[in-house]
């Protein structure tokens, strides 16, 4: 893996930990999704950080060409499946969130309708027997 | 429906039982017709309790039913329409109903045929029952595209559940306890009416199309473009065929295909 390779995979590294840190800080970021992104970045820095096991992956995948190691072919592989498979997972994750969606919706209906049943009944309800009034006392003038 | 309003009010349907029975009537921006198509269901089947599910309407027609004093169930964003169709299923188990009827909110069903869909789930014959409009004596004449989706999803369905399904749109039906149950754990949120049946058929309920012609609207259902009948095939035989990978939300004690 070049130089500037290797530079830029670390700025970005840095990047996403430092905007997964901050987001998860300013609660805008569930602790599943930071985790996963954490993971990520980690992931990006160790790669940084162990150029030989990059270079090694990518001729055991035959992706060298003219004698250089195929790193950058690697890289491009590996973003690709990582989005895919964040996709599918985000696509899982959406499903859940509409069944969730459904449920409280249909219960809301249910709800409204029970609430709407308990007023009319109160509406409609014999007043409470009126409790017997001490007569007031006549007042004379 | 004038003419309809003429006839003679029915009697409370003979062999009830006891057994409750609820029409549930979908409804989205349909202000329009809701009015008489609860007219028609209150004279024609008076021994029926009405809900109107009210799919985020926008043009008023959950406040049209209530001052019909109709009970609404006015979901609180817009669902797929299985989704809705559903929350009356839902609605019918809570209140532990045994009969539960599909009618469609825009007039295009005879709420005095609603008989005749129970008859078979009364006799414990059936457990979901569907009105068929090619069952008719004499059929119903459709021309375009809109028959040519319904056959070839009729021939799919036919060869699916191995049993003979001849309206597969259709939206004219009952459901008895079994099914109730069963729908209000699972249904699909799309698409319902076909979708339905193959659930059905996995969760080994037994399916029956009885004949049922449908009241011919004023005016007419605008023809659907070729567009929208891809659309909805496209649709709709993915989701088919995907419905049989998914493991069944079994009821207790039962076992499910």
């Amino acid at each position: 893996m070049s130089w500037p390779q290797r530079i830029v995979l670390l700025v970005l590294g840095l990047a996403l930990l430092g905007i997964s840190l901050h987001l998860i800080r300013r609660r805008r970021l569930r602790e599943e999704y930071g985790v996963l992104w954490i993971f990520t970045s980690l992931g990006m820095l160790a790669l940084v950080l162990m150029p030989g096991a990059l270079e090694g992956a990518a001729s055991w995948l035959g992706l060298d060409q003219a004698g250089q190691p195929g790193v950058t072919m690697l890289l491009m592989l590996m973003g690709l499946v990582f989005l895919g498979a964040v996709a599918v997972h985000f696509s899982a994750v959406i499903t859940k969130y509409a069944n969730r969606e459904r449920d409280l919706s249909q219960e809301i209906a249910l709800l409204k309708d029970e609430v709407m049943r308990l007023r009319t009944e109160q509406r409609e309800a014999p007043l409470a027997p009126p409790e017997p009034k001490p007569r007031p006392p006549a007042l004379r003038t | 429906m004038e003419t309809v309003a003429k006839r003679r009010p029915a009697k409370p349907q003979e062999g009830l039982e006891g057994r409750r029975a609820l029409v549930v009537v979908p409804a989205t921006d349909v202000a329009e017709t809701i009015w008489p198509v609860l007219a028609d269901l209150r004279r024609h089947a008076p021994w029926a309790d009405l809900v109107v599910i009210d799919n985020g309407s926008s043009d008023g027609t959950a406040e049209r039913a209530r001052r019909a004093r109709v009970k609404v169930l006015d979901l609180p964003l817009r669902l797929g329409a299985g989704e809705a169709l559903q929350a009356g299923f839902r609605y019918a188990l809570a209140g532990s109903y045994d009969l539960v009827f599909q009618f469609d909110a825009r007039g295009r069903h005879w709420a005095r045929r609603l008989a005749s869909l129970a008859r078979p789930i009364l006799a414990e014959e059936a457990d979901l029952v569907v009105g068929s409009r090619y069952l008719t004596p004499r059929g119903q004449r459709r021309k375009g595209l809109r028959i040519l989706v319904i056959r070839l999803l009729a021939r799919l369905m036919t060869r699916l559940i191995e049993q003979r399904i001849t309206d597969p749109t259709s939206g004219f039906r009952a459901a008895g306890r079994r099914a109730i149950e069963r729908f209000a754990r699972e249904f699909p949120p799309e698409h319902p009416e076909p979708l339905a049946l193959v659930l059905a058929w996995r969760q080994g309920l037994r399916v029956r199309e009885v004949p049922a012609s449908t009241r011919r609207r004023r005016p007419p259902l605008p023809t659907i473009g070729w567009w929208a009948g891809l659309g909805y095939v496209a649709k709709v035989v993915p989701a088919v065929l995907m419905d049989r990978l998914k493991r069944p939300v079994g009821v207790e004690g039962e076992v499910a295909r």
